[in-house]
């Protein structure tokens, strides 16, 4: 027995088998789990299931009914999403190493049991026969299993020889992890799936073929597997560069995005030019020139004795004209003047703020203007339900886009409960209690039905954003309570440390406060996001189609081209693997980050 | 109370001066009109029993607590609710506490420089470079990159110096600086405070520490049921107690 290490013998003993009692429960808490593994696995090699239900209905578990022209779009802000990914983890990173001897490790580990599964492995499995009487059916024959069990066997004894060799090397960790979902896209070159295939008439083959993945999923796997890596370089080159502004370029992109993606994924704005041309370039032309004329003249003395008259007199022309017939971009931006002529004199006051505030005036007016343009006009992807997102795409924008906006928003009503102004603290208070004493699905119900009706004529959203805005709030409330809980676990003495080193409110809350709080309540953060990221499935109650939706409903009811009838438990099966498989990364990556920060805490 | 100006070392200009300062907690009245002047680079320490209102003084004195009655002048700039006098005031006074009242989630070099950056809107590398002289003083330079919870408390309190010191104010506060430090850290803490008080700096040091009293103070002050007692110099105020609080009180502590 000396070629186990005693290390993990001394483990076993010490944690398993310690006293006579101990071992009887180990063992029989081994003989459960073994059983539950056999069970499991026979019932998803089943003769019975389909799992062709599944990988055949890939797209529409993926996207639904998103245009399939447009559906670059959804892969294209993968690739974007995990660009940014790869630069962060390059420009942040910590240059933590895995030392060879872990690696070797953790792929002993890996192989071991996977040896030890595929030993233990059910033989055959019970079904149930059309006359209702059960038998067993072979699942995994001897050569089967003996074609398994060889190379993982190999890979063990590999890896153990592995552990046993004395070689001092360490490999980054972030490649290390990418350098492994390596093997995920490699499988799906290699590997072989039953596909549902045609024959020339139009008839199912029966049995399914085994074919590989279509290179319409492998390709661009492919693709963003190398964008990945690539924008990891990028990263780690930025960092050796030590480019200080990407410190707080790279967190106001990672704000923008999921913005920016929802929007490329909601509309493809078909832009009439003639609109462009008579109205936003001389709109964007004039108030360039206005705000250039502001910004220039701010500091004169002359000027600054009818600054007040006129910033009331703009804004006297913005409540005038809001209800006018005239193009929303001019109403907007006759606001912005307003919004600049608060802030021009405190910016504006040296040579370089009057070129810094111009440069950003020039870029705000063009994005403004383009922004209207796009939203105001009409969308050219067009799907058959009128909800333009469905399955996981849905699922993942209710959740991120979710947690993105009712994250900030619950932090303001935390910090409103708790503030000193009464007012504030009654509408924060209000808005939290109507909230949070009112179901999920009726806010849901709220947002199909009801919302519209509060909406000014002509302005109507998607549901989706209709969703997107009732979860804002909801989710919103619920963070701002465990927010508040964050806040009140700050001491006193934080606070006045804060304020006798002259600190103003702002400061003392953003640098001191917060970042406290929120350390404080990550545990409980993590949760509500995961809560956030199940409760989405509840949205399937007004009408959209979300993963659960799909594989409890649609799918089962699916009989051409192909006969779907009654997949219900193959389909929850892969959807129950779906949702546990993401928030079990993600609550291991945030125990990660906890340790991380709890360094140096009392 | 009569101020005996001849007591005190002669230095010049009046920096701080209450006037009649009272103050309630409810219905507990824990300042009773005080009133006192304190001079450029004078070391003052405040004594009394627990309750006596010493802390609450000199926490009125940067505004952690308001007064509501008398007047309190700070370099010149009167306390009121004018939040513009109060930020101006605060940047003059430097404030250590009890507790210490680090910022646990930055490390001590972050502690010490996130006030010159934010308020004194100072360059990182100018407040980095003045942060470790500052270290280099209170005897800690090799711990600036730890976190204020691997130091000792010692340590930390000397940490908390440094970052008042960081502001350069001009008066310093310190609001029972050693009460809740092991007998040993205690000196090391004393040590930094006298270094400073040799400097220059003028104080308010609410302390039970008499050695230190001795010591260093130009005048000692003795508060009881919020009520300014007796103020003297060291020599006079321990030898030579005039009230009976004060003879009871020195009886009682040494």
């Amino acid at each position: 027995m000396n070629f186990i290490e005693n290390k993990q013998l001394r483990w076993l003993r010490d944690n398993l088998f310690s006293s006579v009692g101990s071992a009887v429960i180990s063992l029989i808490t081994l003989y459960m789990l073994a059983g539950m593994y056999r069970g499991t696995v026979g019932f998803i090699l089943s003769p019975m299931r389909k799992w062709t239900a599944v990988t055949y209905n890939m797209q529409l578990y993926m996207i639904f009914n998103y245009a399939e022209g447009d559906s670059w779009r959804a892969w294209a802000s993968v690739g974007v999403a995990l660009f940014l990914i790869g630069v962060t983890l390059g420009y942040w990173n910590s240059g933590e190493k895995s030392s060879f001897k872990s690696i070797s490790n953790g792929l002993f580990k890996v192989f071991t049991t996977l040896t030890l599964l595929v030993l233990i492995a059910p033989r055959e499995t019970e079904v149930m026969n059309n006359d209702g009487s059960r038998s067993m059916v072979e699942v995994i024959s001897s050569s089967q299993r003996i074609s398994f069990l060889i190379p993982v066997a190999v890979l063990a004894l590999f890896s153990f020889v592995l552990t046993r060799m004395n070689i001092e090397m360490s490999f980054n960790r972030t490649k290390t992890i990418i350098f492994y979902l390596g093997f995920l896209v490699l499988s799906g070159w290699i590997i072989k799936v039953p596909t549902v295939t045609f024959d020339a008439s139009g008839n199912r083959i029966l049995p399914d073929v085994y074919l590989p993945v279509a290179t319409t999923t492998t390709i661009p796997w492919t693709i963003l597997y190398g964008v990945l890596w690539v924008s990891l370089f990028i990263g780690l080159f930025l960092q050796k560069k030590g480019l200080k502004p990407l410190k707080r370029i790279i967190p106001i992109t990672w704000v923008i995005l999921p913005l920016y993606l929802f929007s490329w994924l909601y509309k493809k704005p078909l832009i009439e030019l003639d609109k462009v041309f008579t109205n936003d370039v001389p709109g964007v032309l004039i108030f360039w020139a206005i705000g250039f004329l502001i910004i220039r003249y701010i500091t004169n003395e002359k000027f600054m004795q009818y600054r007040n008259y006129l910033t009331s007199g703009f804004l006297l022309v913005t409540a005038s004209i809001l209800f006018l017939r005239i193009p929303f971009l001019f109403k907007v931006l006759t606001f912005s003047v307003v919004l600049l002529l608060l802030v021009a004199p405190a910016i504006a006051n040296t040579d370089e703020g009057k070129r810094n505030l111009l440069l950003i005036w020039i870029v705000a007016i063009a994005v403004i203007a383009f922004l209207l343009r796009g939203s105001g006009s009409p969308t050219g992807i067009v799907t058959p339900t009128g909800s333009f997102l469905g399955g996981f795409s849905l699922t993942w924008v209710l959740a991120i886009f979710g947690t993105y906006v009712s994250f900030p928003f619950g932090v303001m009503l935390a910090l409103g409960r708790t503030s000193n102004l009464p007012l504030v603290r009654v509408i924060c208070t209000g808005i939290i209690e109507i909230v949070r004493s009112v179901p999920y699905i009726t806010w849901l119900f709220f947002a199909s039905v009801m919302l519209t009706v509060f909406m000014p004529e002509g302005v109507e959203f998607n549901l989706i954003v209709r969703v997107l805005i009732v979860t804002a709030f909801f989710s919103g409330a619920y963070f701002a309570e465990n927010i508040r809980g964050g806040l009140q676990s700050i001491p006193k003495g934080q606070y006045e440390a804060a304020n006798a080193i002259g600190m103003n409110p702002f400061q003392r809350i953003s640098l001191i406060v917060l970042p406290q709080a929120l350390r404080a309540i990550i545990p409980t953060l993590v949760s509500s996001i995961i809560t956030a990221f199940k409760d989405s499935s509840l949205v399937a109650i007004i009408g959209l189609f979300d993963t659960l939706r799909i594989g409890s409903a649609v799918i089962p009811t699916q009989s051409s081209p192909v006969n779907f009838v009654g997949t219900q438990l193959d389909n929850l099966l892969f959807i129950a693997l779906f949702y546990w498989v993401f928030c079990f990364i993600f609550s291991r990556r945030t125990m990660k980050i906890e340790k991380k920060l709890g360094l140096g805490e009392r | 109370m009569t101020k005996d100006t001849s007591m005190t070392k002669d230095t010049g200009k009046t920096i701080i001066k209450t006037k009649d300062v009272k103050k309630w907690f409810g219905d507990f009245q824990a300042l009773d009109g005080i009133s006192m002047e304190i001079e450029e680079k004078e070391v003052v320490v405040i004594c009394g029993p627990s309750g006596s209102g010493k802390s609450t003084f000199i926490r009125c004195i940067n505004r952690l607590e308001q007064h509501q009655e008398g007047d309190i002048v700070v370099d010149g700039i009167e306390l009121t609710n004018d939040l513009k006098n109060i930020d101006a005031i605060r940047s003059e006074v430097g404030m250590v506490f009890q507790s210490f009242n680090l910022f646990p989630h930055l490390t001590v070099m972050q502690n010490i420089t996130l006030a010159p950056i934010w308020v004194r809107k100072k360059t990182r590398t100018d407040s980095e470079k003045k942060a470790m002289e500052l270290l280099e003083r209170v005897g800690i330079p090799e711990q600036a990159e730890k976190f204020p919870g691997q130091l000792s408390g010692g340590q930390q309190q000397r940490v908390a110096i440094a970052r008042a010191l960081a502001m350069e104010p001009k008066i310093m506060l310190f609001d029972e600086p050693t009460s809740a430090l092991d007998p040993e850290m205690i000196k090391e803490v004393l040590d930094v405070m006298k270094e400073l008080a040799e400097s220059g700096m003028t104080m308010i040091v609410v302390t039970h520490e008499m050695g230190f009293a001795q010591e260093v103070a130009d005048r000692i002050i003795f508060f009881d049921e919020g009520k300014l007692v007796e103020q003297n110099n060291p020599h006079d105020f321990f030898n030579n107690p005039k009230s009976d609080r004060t003879k009871l009180f020195l009886s009682q502590i040494l």
